[in-house]
């Protein structure tokens, strides 16, 4: 039994006890009162009656007159004259009038008064024996109406009583109610602290909970920061912050062979011409600082998009990939323009572009060849010139944005689809199938890289968002089988969608606890108040939350697990050809290893080989999913997309 | 009302304790009080067995030899005090009521039934004159309608109660049948002790008669 409810029970005892008790005494002490009352009255009478016989003539009719005279008055329910052989001289005798009472009060209380008894003399003779009974009628009505006054008052006072005790147990069950959250909380390993309530003993074992909570969560955000600090030696070049060659080959590389058509948008290459000579000229510094605000000014436009990235990929060659760019020279000018004045500052530095369109079936090398003859073209145009390789654009769906807008709308309408990959454990036990979208668009399932670039421009991610969710919800409650549903960093500011959700996990009950939503990384560094909000509201219906493509910004993970992160899919940069570099087994280890303390799953994106999956799970992750990742148990209808 | 709220013990299982009725008297009364009380208890140990008539005259003329008959006050110091039978031997003098209460209860002690024996206020003639006084005698009654024998101690011999033209019998009362079906009312319940008759009750019982 809880603590509350044997408090409960002591506090309606006590009262119970207190109250019963009292109405108890004070009706028995009444009922004592006024039996002795009536006792001396009967004795009194009785008295009173034979001395006034005694001093008259023994006549019948007088003693008749005088017996009567007494009862008359209505206080007696009998009166007896017998003479010293014990026969009835005169008797006078009336009814108990208690029929308005309740009977078992009655009986409960029946008064037991002896009769008043006294002898009349007829000079030296005894001339009879007097008994007198007074009515009780009324004493049992006095004593009703006390019982119910004395009833009405404890209730008054019990009622008082309970609600003063009520509002202390209140004070008593919320930071107890805290306490154990907290307990049950830090058990399952989500380091919160919680104000310290004011009762003593719980405040001492919450401020020990506290120190436990804090002193946990500064050695895993210390781990944390130790990881990205290896991630930032490991991954990025160290004069302009951004990728290093190698990472973002990964990235690149990872984004063309993705069979979740991930492969679309624009790569631009940027290269710092004469270098050498600039630098020579110019002096190292100032060059290493132009160089750096390059590197700014491209993270900035890489910032806050979903997929987008940059990096270095020699002394004097950058990169940037944007996903939801489709309009090559669109991006050429903005390069430009946030580009050129940073290399006007002393002299004009030659700052060529290339930019080039991807597509599904581009090689990285053949891309990346493309790229290069084309800033070689660029080069030898001009200091500041560009060349666009638009390549050979898939002919447009629909030419203006109201056919767009339209389709779009039509497509939501249908419904999406939903293409399965399986994220299976170590054991093969499945844990749950990423479902990327597919939209009906002009008779045919289309995938993201055909609609996404629209559905960007037309500001429907939050629209596309809820329909996937819905679409997911409906299978999950057809089949049970969990389903990773991918959130857009648009959906998640959106405060409307997150009541949508609400809603619809609602009407969806069982469901919830299947359903595994991902954010991206980038809405945890840009919007985490949002996806604070989004894990309150959606975490009570279940449904585990997660993030996709982690690699860096590991040290606010502990943060983020108290709202109730569930788990996390390391980048495929980090996974790919990982059985061959010892730092990065080093730096997943020290991730999984994090995750587990935290108890966040850890799963590994884009598993393309034996030896990275063997690899992996010697190293502890908790999940898999890539293209060697195949379910043969579950075999949902595969991508079914695309023609 | 004398009889207000009169209620006692039942007086037929009275058990009487010498001892401590001696243990009183002589903490009370000394060595004077003692003999009184031994003499008293003579009389009960001789008169046992006697025939009725010997032991109503002996017990009469015990009490009437033994105690000087003065008011109250001079007696106890205040009015109307209700002497029991150890204070009325121990102090050698007593009111009417202290004669009456001693003779009640010594032959009660000898197993005269209770009830044919009453206590009577009467109005008395003092002498010849016309100067009347209230009273207080004890009555025998051989059968509850028959005419009583009277102890008294203004007219010292057991007389019946028809040659007293002297005495004007008023109103008559005894400890019997007063508490019917409640024993239980003790010494306890504060009512009782407004009664005189129960207060000399209790402190008979005190004092070991009872």
């Amino acid at each position: 039994m809880s603590l509350i409810k044997q408090l409960w029970l002591i506090i309606g005892l006590v009262l119970l006890l207190a109250f019963g008790g009292s109405l108890m005494i004070g009706l028995t002490a009444t009922r004592h009162y006024i039996q002795q009352e009536v006792r001396i009255k009967n004795a009194d009478n009785a008295n009173a009656l034979a001395l006034s016989m005694t001093q008259l003539d023994k006549d019948p009719v007088l003693m008749e007159l005088l017996l009567a005279a007494q009862f008359d008055t209505g206080h007696y329910r009998a009166i007896r004259l017998e003479n010293p052989a014990g026969e009835t001289i005169l008797q006078r005798q009336a009814d108990e009038q208690i029929d308005d009472l309740p009977g078992w009060f009655v009986a409960l209380v029946r008064f037991e008064v002896p009769p008043g008894r006294a002898v009349v003399q007829d000079g030296w003779r005894q001339y009879g024996t007097l008994t007198l009974v007074s009515q009780h009628s009324y004493a049992y009505r006095t004593l009703w109406r006390r019982g119910l006054q004395l009833t009405a008052w404890f209730l008054l006072a019990g009622l008082l009583s309970a609600l003063l005790a009520w509002w202390i147990v209140r004070g008593i069950r919320r930071p107890l109610q805290a306490t154990v959250t907290q307990a049950r909380e830090i058990g399952e390993r989500r380091f919160t602290t919680r104000p310290e309530p004011r009762t003593r003993e719980l405040r001492e074992v919450t401020a020990a909970m506290n120190r436990l909570s804090t002193r946990v969560r500064e050695m895993l955000t210390e781990e944390g920061e130790k990881l990205d600090r290896l991630h930032h030696r490991l991954r990025l070049d160290p004069l302009t912050r951004v990728a290093n060659r190698e990472h973002f080959m990964q990235r690149l590389q990872a984004s063309l062979e993705s069979e979740r058509r991930e492969a679309h948008g624009c790569l631009a290459l940027v290269r710092v011409g004469d270098l050498t000579a600039y630098n020579e000229r110019l002096g190292h510094a100032r060059i290493d600082t132009l160089l750096a605000k390059l590197g700014q000014a491209l993270t900035r436009l890489a910032d806050g998009e979903e997929g987008s990235f940059c990096g270095r990929l020699n002394g004097s060659d950058f990169a940037l990939l944007l996903p939801w760019e489709d309009d090559p020279r669109a991006l050429a000018s903005r390069l430009a323009a946030a580009l050129h004045p940073l290399a006007d500052a002393a002299e004009t530095i030659p700052l060529p572009l290339a930019v080039a369109r991807l597509t599904p079936d581009t090689r990285r090398a053949e891309l990346l060849s493309r790229l290069d003859a084309g800033l070689a073209e660029a080069e030898a145009l001009g200091p500041r010139e560009q060349v666009v390789d638009s390549g050979t654009a898939p002919p447009p769906l629909f030419t203006t944005h109201d056919q767009w807008r339209q389709a779009l709308a039509q497509a939501f309408d249908d419904g999406v689809y939903l293409a399965h990959y399986p994220v299976l454990t170590p054991e093969g036990e499945l844990l749950h199938h990423e479902c990327p979208s597919r939209l009906r668009l002009r008779g045919h399932w289309r995938g993201p890289e055909l609609f996404m670039p629209w559905v960007r421009r037309l500001a429907l991610q939050p629209r596309l968002d809820l329909a996937v969710v819905t679409q997911a919800l409906r299978e999950i409650d057809r089949d049970g089988l969990p389903r990773g549903i991918h959130l857009s960093l648009e959906g998640i500011g959106d405060s409307h969608l997150i009541h949508q959700l609400q809603r619809l996990l609602t009407t969806h009950p069982d469901a919830g606890p299947a359903l595994w939503l991902e954010l991206p990384q980038v809405a945890v560094q840009h919007r985490l108040d949002r996806v604070r909000d989004l894990c309150q509201a959606l975490r009570p219906h279940g449904c585990r939350i997660g993030l996709e493509h982690a690699g860096a910004g590991l040290a606010r993970l502990a943060d983020l697990q108290d709202l109730g992160l569930g788990y996390i899919k390391l980048d495929v940069s980090l996974v790919a050809a990982i059985e061959a570099s010892q730092e990065r087994q080093a730096m997943v280890r020290g991730m999984v290893t994090l995750c587990r303390s935290l108890g966040i799953l850890s799963i590994a994106e884009g598993v393309t080989t034996h030896q990275e999956r063997d690899t992996l799970i010697e190293i502890g992750v908790h999940g898999l999913t890539g293209p060697r990742i195949r379910d043969p148990r579950h075999n949902l209808e595969d991508d079914s997309d695309g023609d | 009302m004398l009889l207000a709220g009169l209620l006692g013990p039942p007086a037929a299982t009275a058990i009487m304790d010498a001892s401590r009725l001696r243990q009183q008297m002589r903490s009370r009364y000394g060595e004077p009080g003692l003999a009184a009380l031994e003499a008293w208890l003579n009389l009960l140990s001789r008169l046992r067995g006697a025939d009725l008539l010997t032991r109503l005259g002996e017990v009469n003329d015990f009490f009437n030899r033994r105690i000087r008959w003065v008011d109250d006050l001079d007696a106890w110091g205040r009015e109307d005090y209700w002497a029991t039978p150890l204070e009325a031997l121990g102090n050698g003098r007593g009111d009417c009521e202290d004669y009456s209460i001693a003779k009640y209860l010594t032959l009660k002690q000898l197993g005269v039934p209770g009830e044919r024996l009453r206590m009577i206020y009467v109005r008395a003639r003092i002498g010849r004159s016309r100067i009347t006084q209230a009273h207080m005698v004890l009555g025998y009654y051989a059968a509850a309608d028959a005419e009583p024998l009277i102890l008294d101690n203004l007219v010292p011999s057991l007389t019946p109660a028809a040659r007293r033209i002297d005495l004007d019998p008023v109103f008559s009362f005894n400890s019997d049948g007063l508490w019917v079906g409640d024993a239980s009312s003790s010494r306890g319940d504060p009512l009782a002790r407004l009664s005189r008759w129960r207060g000399a009750l209790a402190r008979m019982e005190e004092q070991g008669f009872l």
